[in-house]
């Protein structure tokens, strides 16, 4: 339903305009979730190439840095950005907004072409397929988290107000993917201390969208 | 019946960063294909990645860059199908392992060919883990595990059968997942024997783990 609204809005709000609402100096009245689902409608019912290359020149370099902060050599990581994105042109039209917004989409693409590249761990991909379809499945049920527009925006604020220690073990977990052994020895911190500030961590990032749904 | 006891929220996590060890990882993957609520939390924890990723920066795409981009779109074949609606029916098949463990055990309970470690107490360890241990372990109904704690992180999942410690009653689908400091004591639960899925976080721990685990109680 929130999909056809979307392409509802599409319509109306025509790219440039869109894209204004992005810029750094624009009051934004557009988040920035909404805007790239714009464009994930546009690539998906028009096959529309300049949409496609506005999330491309926005998100690449992105994923493409998260995949160096993981310690994956250069040829590898343009190789992979490639990959993702040409995922996102070919299954432009199983993307749901409200389910996860283009970033975590995204993310999850990077974040699997990673463990089945780089740390090689058999069958990965198919798993987390199946795993997905679970999820597509009872999405849309009353207990189900849809995810807003202004997550990205909340969460991001949620990050930032993390105490150092919360936000350098979250940091060390997603952008060096250590493990909870690894950090503890890094950081001379029992392990039982690791695990308890990352879950008071994700409690409280969870929290905040929490509240704003 | 759905699952009672859940992955912990640091668990969850690490699997969204990539940065849970693969044992580990391999049970978690077949706890989320059981438990719709740890498949939420997993989505929250994705969300959490979507906001880092895009917080990395670094320099705008090169010409050459976005040209290659455009001609693997021409390349590309024109879109992915469909895929039919899942069927989220529960498999009632008993003999079927979750497909996460087939990689490492193949997809057949019956199949399994299990090895005597201790009496009443079977195991199949999976090779090939560069990263920490996995085991299918099966314990017979009744029996009592002597009292212990794990050196590092260790993960396990019911299968089949059940048991109760001091955190309550697992059965199929129930994750017990330990911190070092844990100290438990399961008890299998009478009738069928108690199977599950176990890893550790370094086999150092595992060796250690199991010789204080059944030493006392079998002796060797």
């Amino acid at each position: 339903m929130r999909t056809m609204a979307l392409h509802q809005l599409v319509a109306e709000v025509a790219p440039s305009r869109a894209k204004r609402s992005v810029s750094p100096s624009a009051n934004s009245a557009v988040p920035d979730a909404l805007y790239w689902s714009m464009q994930m409608v546009a690539v998906a019912t028009q096959r529309d190439r300049t949409s496609f290359m506005r999330i491309y020149d926005h998100f690449a370099p992105r994923l493409r840095c998260y995949l160096g902060s993981l310690g994956m050599q250069d040829s590898m990581a343009d190789e992979l950005v490639q990959e993702a994105l040409l995922t996102l042109w070919r299954k432009a039209g199983m993307f749901d907004p409200s389910r996860a917004s283009l970033a975590t989409w995204l993310f999850r693409v990077a974040r699997n072409l990673y463990i089945d590249h780089v740390r090689q761990q058999p069958e990965w991909l198919p798993i987390q397929k199946g795993l997905e379809r679970l999820e597509e499945a009872e999405f849309g049920r009353p207990d189900s988290q849809p995810e807003s527009f202004f997550d990205q925006d909340i969460l991001k604020q949620a990050i930032d107000r993390l105490p150092p220690v919360q936000a350098k073990l979250i940091r060390m977990c997603y952008l060096e993917s250590r493990s909870h052994s690894e950090i503890s020895d890094e950081l001379q911190m029992p392990l039982g201390s690791v695990k308890s500030s990352l879950r008071r961590a994700f409690s409280k990032l969870q929290g905040s969208m929490r509240a704003s749904r | 019946m759905k699952p009672r006891h859940h992955l912990d929220d640091a668990t969850l996590l690490s699997y969204s960063a990539g940065a849970l060890p693969v044992a580990l990882a391999v049970v978690a993957s077949t706890h989320l294909e059981r438990c719709a609520v740890c498949r939420a939390g997993l989505l929250d924890a994705d969300r959490i990645g979507g906001v880092l990723m895009q917080q990395q920066y670094v320099d705008a795409p090169t010409e050459n860059a976005r040209a290659a981009m455009l001609a693997s779109l021409d390349a590309a074949p024109a879109t992915e199908p469909l895929a039919p609606p899942v069927d989220i029916v529960e498999e009632h098949d008993p003999d079927r392992l979750p497909s996460a463990l087939h990689p490492w055990f193949g997809n057949s309970m019956r199949a399994l060919r299990w090895r005597r470690v201790a009496p009443g107490v079977q195991r199949i360890r999976a090779t090939g883990i560069g990263d920490g241990d996995l085991m299918l372990l099966r314990v017979a109904p009744g029996s009592k595990l002597p009292l212990h704690s794990h050196g590092g992180s260790e993960l396990t999942m019911i299968l089949d059968g059940a048991y109760d410690d001091l955190l309550g009653h697992f059965g199929p689908g129930d994750v017990a997942d330990l911190d070092a400091e844990t100290v438990h004591q399961p008890v299998t639960s009478p009738g069928v024997p108690c199977i599950c899925v176990a890893a550790t976080d370094a086999p150092l721990v595992f060796s250690r783990w199991m010789a204080r685990t059944l030493q006392p109680l079998f002796g060797f």
